[in-house]
């Protein structure tokens, strides 16, 4: 009786947090949702991948933000775009489609490159190793600026993938004085997730599947039964990854812009807070935590104006930060499991 | 090259002191202590706020004036509040669920989320701005074969002159024997009759004030930033992994070593016109230690894996 209690709670958690948006908002609820629910489901999407990661495998990844990354920067670099101090245009690309496909491949592989050699180690390691090579990436796609397009990042590349924008979402978009390219990379975003959360529910419930958790529980027992343990991290870690590089694309057309600034460690706690918060090892809990995340998020920005008058921007971001922190302490502390995970499938000690 | 190695033991010597608190910490408490570069902020912008001049408001969202004390005792008060802010976080965070049981991980989460949470009170109650201790600008002199100011010459002795005191008190004390024996075994502490609490609470303190000197030293040679603790804390790590994790002596020689590889590598061919990227150079070298000599230098096999 215990599951669809927390269920329950989590859906009206879910909705009230919707609810707030329109007693906080007077003005354009609508809009204000909408940019919201793209956010959350971007992240959502990335924290599903982590839950991959550390959920069904127990591997400590506080590197993520450079799967994100790789995905982002390698679709992008292959559809039509301008990048660098130039804004150097590049006419030529593949079709959207086929970009995204090798994005989420390289984000994979870049997962499996790390992995490989750092797989082995023992959980706090791996998070410094992790954390260590997202920073050498960040810091070396800002040095590439040749081909990155480095600390100018990459612009005017949306129309590949909005020119596949459908037309009905005009008409519904225009009524509501809505962002269409903003609707459309949110309504991507979200049948992604459902598309992923498919997947992951056939694999998850495969042996495939069972064997990760079983990887988590006790790796040695996986060994004296034959199977090989670090192949099965491995590829984990490559689906984590994979998924996180897919919301990575979708996060920079959110944006319309990919800065490297985008992938700093901070991104990766975010979506931390947010796999904590929808629950550790549930596939579903990371939507509804995104989701009241980022309503959270959201509204302290408008408290936070009121509260401290004559706070900079940069210090009212502050605000969202120190909850954020805030958040990841208190749920570690009190409720680990978050609201849909279960605890007894935490693996909260070294091994 | 001989140009960036004056820069590179500057830096080595922050790292060195924040390695070897944060080694130390991690050797008798299992604590991979991801707020160590806030405690490290701390000293700095303590500091910062004690020295400050009076006539200028830049503190609470700039409601405040700084207290316009001389520098040496401001550095002495922030060190020793760094101290009493660690036996804080041990008494009222990490003793508590030391007591609960709480499983390693959800602890190294736990200070992640600490680290996030103290930096932006940083931004939001300090500064988001870059600014420099009230002393004045000197001239570069020579030393030996490097060039420095003389300044910063100092904070490289007095570095120096800590790590020797620390090592002492390491190897001759009897509270310095006790952290050791707690490091090594805590059971085998307990059964000597080592009250493993107290030499904890006293591993805390002893951490963050070498954090907060730490703080300080990178705060006279660069500047004071909110998240100067962060930017700084990957390298601090990398110290630690270089020397060896929970080795005292190996964290001091592996921090120096760190600053040296990040400044001379500026200077490398290959590295011409890429000077952004120098910190990259210091965190590969980290992992690279970690997948072939996990035990770094000086460290003692154990299993990582």
């Amino acid at each position: 009786m215990k599951l669809p209690l927390r269920w329950l709670v989590t859906l009206l958690l879910t909705i009230f947090s919707i609810y707030l948006v329109f007693v906080f908002n007077e003005e354009g609820p609508l809009r204000i949702l909408i940019n919201l629910l793209t956010f959350a489901g971007i992240y959502g999407l990335a924290a599903i991948g982590l839950n991959v990661h550390f959920g069904l495998t127990g591997l400590l990844n506080f590197g993520h933000a450079s799967f994100m990354g790789v995905g982002a920067y390698v679709t992008l670099l292959l559809i039509p775009h301008a990048a660098g101090r130039e804004g150097e245009i590049t006419e030529s690309g593949l079709p959207f489609l086929l970009a995204l496909l090798i994005g989420v491949i390289a984000a994979a592989l870049f997962g499996l490159l790390l992995g490989l050699p750092a797989i082995r180690l023992r959980g706090d390691y791996l998070a410094i190793v992790t954390i260590a090579a997202a920073e050498i990436f960040r810091l070396l796609v800002r040095d590439l600026e040749s081909i990155t397009g480095g600390v100018y990042g990459i612009i005017n590349f949306s129309e590949a993938l909005q020119k596949y924008r459908p037309a009905f979402l005009e008409s519904f978009v225009s009524n509501y004085e809505l962002n269409p390219s903003q609707v459309w990379v949110g309504l991507l975003s979200w049948i992604s997730i459902l598309l992923v959360l498919l997947l992951l529910r056939r694999l998850t419930k495969s042996p495939w599947g069972r064997a990760l958790r079983a990887v988590r529980e006790d790796e040695d027992a996986v060994r004296a039964l034959g199977k090989n343990a670090v192949w099965l991290k491995l590829q984990s870690f490559m689906l984590g990854a994979g998924i996180a590089g897919l919301a990575g694309v979708f996060l920079a057309f959110n944006y319309g812009s990919l800065q490297t600034t985008t992938f700093v460690p901070l991104l990766t706690f975010y979506v931390w807070a947010i796999m904590i918060l929808g629950g550790v090892g549930s596939l579903s809990g990371p939507i509804f935590g995104s989701i009241i995340f980022w309503v959270i998020i959201s509204e302290t920005d408008k408290l936070a104006s009121l509260i401290f008058e004559n706070a900079n921007g940069q210090q009212l971001a502050g605000v969202r930060f120190v909850l954020v922190g805030l958040l990841i302490m208190i749920l570690m502390i009190f409720r680990p499991s978050g609201l849909l995970g279960k605890k007894e499938e935490l693996l909260l000690n070294v091994k | 090259m001989i140009d960036q190695l004056g820069n590179g033991l500057l830096l080595g010597i922050i790292i060195s002191v924040a390695s070897v608190a944060l080694s130390l910490l991690y050797g008798v408490t299992r604590i991979v202590n991801f707020a160590h570069g806030e405690i490290i902020a701390l000293g700095a912008i303590v500091t910062l706020f004690l020295s400050g001049p009076i006539d200028s408001k830049v503190l609470f969202l700039d409601r405040f004036s700084p207290l316009g004390m001389s520098f040496f005792t401001s550095a002495t008060i922030a060190v020793l509040l760094c101290g009493v802010f660690g036996a804080l976080l041990e008494l009222f965070l990490f003793r508590p669920l030391r007591k609960a049981e709480v499983g390693n991980i959800a602890v190294l989460v736990v200070t992640i989320g600490l680290s996030i949470f103290i930096r932006h009170i940083y931004l939001l109650f300090a500064t988001g701005r870059v600014q420099n201790f009230p002393l004045d600008l000197e001239r570069r002199q020579t030393y030996l074969f490097f060039e420095m100011t003389p300044r910063n010459f100092k904070v490289l002795i007095a570095g120096l002159i800590v790590m020797i005191i620390i090592g002492l008190f390491l190897t001759f004390t009897r509270i310095g024997k006790a952290m050791r024996a707690v490091r090594d075994s805590g059971e085998l502490a307990s059964v000597s009759g080592i009250n493993s609490d107290n030499i904890i609470l006293f591993t805390w303190i002893l951490s963050s004030m070498l954090a907060g000197l730490a703080g300080i030293f990178q705060a006279i040679i660069n500047d004071v930033r909110y998240n100067m603790g962060f930017l700084i804390l990957l390298l601090i790590f990398a110290g630690t992994v270089l020397g060896g994790i929970g080795t005292s002596f190996g964290a001091m020689v592996g921090g120096l070593l760190i600053g040296i590889f990040v400044q001379v590598s500026v200077a490398l061919p290959f590295m011409e016109g890429h000077t952004e990227a120098k910190n990259a150079v210091a965190l590969a070298i980290m992992i690279l230690i970690l997948l072939f000599r996990p035990q770094g230098i000086f460290g003692q096999k154990e299993r990582i894996s």
